[in-house]
């Protein structure tokens, strides 16, 4: 892959990221989908909650929305965000949505909204077990660790905790 | 090319400066201050005479004629109320290039507006210089990020010249791409334009000012068009710093074309010509962008501006 104009802005970029996405439609299941946070508990919504797909908007960091890709992405499997373990002990980091690019195979690891369908995200962890080849020799390169199916209760640990912080905030 | 002194051809001249109620021409050595014939008055738009155009005058010193315009630079006039039309602003006419003026810090660099300034050079056909400035206030990995960004327009195919007023980086360069023409400096105030012309062209001492020190920005310290000889050949023109710049007549099916690195891949979309380079499948341009062959800030400029269109 050419690589010429690959120069990322980090000093000379206008103030705050542009997180201004407009509530959207879902490509995939058809539901309209609201970006609000006060709904999402996110600050950035990127994917559908009930089919938890997404597109490939993001290039650099999420809400940049440099990516001229477009294309689905779709929920690959779990994972924990790596967290500097100096100061979290041994805590697992939060729990994250692995999203693949149908167009480019790009991995990203995304937030996990407080409005996210539990039983979707508990069927991605069922359909990682089936994930080929070639895609885990990817996520290993890019050093992503997928949840064991067998964490299950774990997962449905943390998801409960997601949507109960969720409703204290309400 | 631009010459400084041309024979006097009795009255005829170049508007170098605009004031509230006159013309500043300039003719051969001398300077005349014209006013508008009222035919000129009444016929023309908003912008019937601009600094760079050239005129006839009366005995009355009525300037009576613009003559044909080679070229002009618009934008889309600030709109003043909501409920009045936006109109063109032409900022100055018969340039021999534009050159849009950054700083590297204080204020950050706004390459969105740039490219602005370069989409509009290339819809009025006008070759762009881009001049950043202010190089002596970064360093480290913030001047490796403006250098490979320089490097990035230029293999675009802009000249690009990196300079600082402070230690007088680049300007031997920048003189050698100003000898002879008539160059526009654009850019927000308090990028340095009239340091750099002031540094050009010693001993002219237009005022200049610190840009505010809480946020970065200039304080709008010129304050109307002008031109200015250049003792090396050529001249500049002075602008007031730009907020805004907002394309005028620029029809957004013709937009890509104004990106010159997006030019080799267009037509050859699934839908051709009439692809906006969006979100369509089987578009060239997006796939170049992901190839990493066209620069992912310009395509997202791009679609602002088409956006906008
Ligand atoms: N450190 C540093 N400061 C510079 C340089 N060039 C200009 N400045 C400072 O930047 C400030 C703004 O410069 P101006 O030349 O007034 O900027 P301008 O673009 O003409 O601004 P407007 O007339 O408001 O449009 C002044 O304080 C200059 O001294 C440079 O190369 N290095
Ligand atoms: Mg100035
Ligand atoms: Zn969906
Ligand atoms: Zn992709
Ligand atoms: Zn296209």
């Amino acid at each position: 892959m050419t690589t010429r104009f690959a120069t990322r802005r980090i000093y000379t970029r206008p103030g705050k990221i542009n997180n201004a996405s407009g509530d959207f439609v879902c490509d995939c299941c058809g539901t309209f989908v609201s970006v609000h946070v006060a709904l999402s508990g996110v600050g950035n919504r990127n994917h559908c909650p009930y089919c938890l797909a997404s597109r490939h908007m993001d290039q650099f960091e999420p809400g940049d929305r440099l990516s001229a890709c477009k294309a689905p992405m779709h929920p690959i499997g779990l994972t924990f965000k790596r967290t500097a373990k100096k100061y979290r002990g041994h805590q697992p980091g939060e729990l994250m949505l692995v999203h693949q690019c149908e167009g480019c195979g790009k991995v990203s690891i995304n937030r996990i909204a407080a409005d996210d369908d539990i039983e979707a995200i508990l069927s991605v962890l069922e359909q990682s077990a089936d994930l080929d080849r070639d895609t885990r020799a990817l996520l290993e390169r890019e050093r992503v660790m997928l949840l064991d199916t067998d964490q299950h209760d774990l997962v449905r640990h943390c998801l409960l905790g997601i949507h109960f912080a969720d409703a204290w905030q309400e | 090319m631009y010459a400084n002194t041309h024979s006097p051809a009795s009255n005829r001249g170049r508007i170098i400066r605009r004031t509230r109620s006159s013309y500043l021409i300039r003719s051969g050595n001398d300077c005349i201050e014209g006013t508008l014939s009222t035919r000129l008055k009444n016929e023309s738009g908003s912008n019937p005479v601009v600094v760079g155009d050239m005129v006839v005058w009366n005995e009355a010193a009525q300037i009576t004629e613009v003559l044909p315009r080679h070229n002009w630079l618009s934008r889309r006039s600030a709109v003043p109320m909501p409920s009045s039309y936006a109109q063109e602003q032409v900022l100055v006419a018969n340039v021999d290039q534009v050159v849009p003026v950054l700083a590297a810090a204080n204020p950050r660099p706004a390459w969105n507006l740039l490219d602005r300034f370069l989409v509009s050079a290339e819809a009025s056909d006008i070759p762009a210089l881009i001049v950043l400035t202010k190089l002596d206030l970064v360093a480290g990995r913030h001047l490796q990020e403006i250098e490979a960004i320089a490097e990035e327009y230029r293999a675009i195919g802009y000249a690009v010249v990196l300079t600082s007023t402070a230690t007088g980086r680049g300007l031997d360069e920048l003189k050698v791409c100003l000898q002879g023409r008539l160059s526009a400096l654009l850019g927000k105030s308090g990028v340095g334009k009239t340091s750099l012309l002031n540094a050009i062209e010693p001993g002219l001492g237009q005022r200049v000012q610190a840009t505010s020190k809480a946020t970065g920005k200039g304080r709008h310290t010129t304050t109307t068009t002008e031109i200015f000889a250049l003792a090396l050949g050529g001249a500049l023109v002075d602008t007031p710093g730009m907020r805004e710049f907002g394309l005028w007549d620029v029809d957004g099916r013709d937009l890509a074309w104004f990106f010159p690195e997006m030019r080799p891949f267009l037509g050859r979309c699934k839908f051709g010509a009439s692809c906006r380079h969006d979100e369509e499948p089987g578009c060239t341009i997006r796939k170049a962008v992901v190839e990493g062959l066209i620069s992912p800030y310009r395509y997202q400029s791009y679609l602002k501006l088409r956006a906008e269109a």
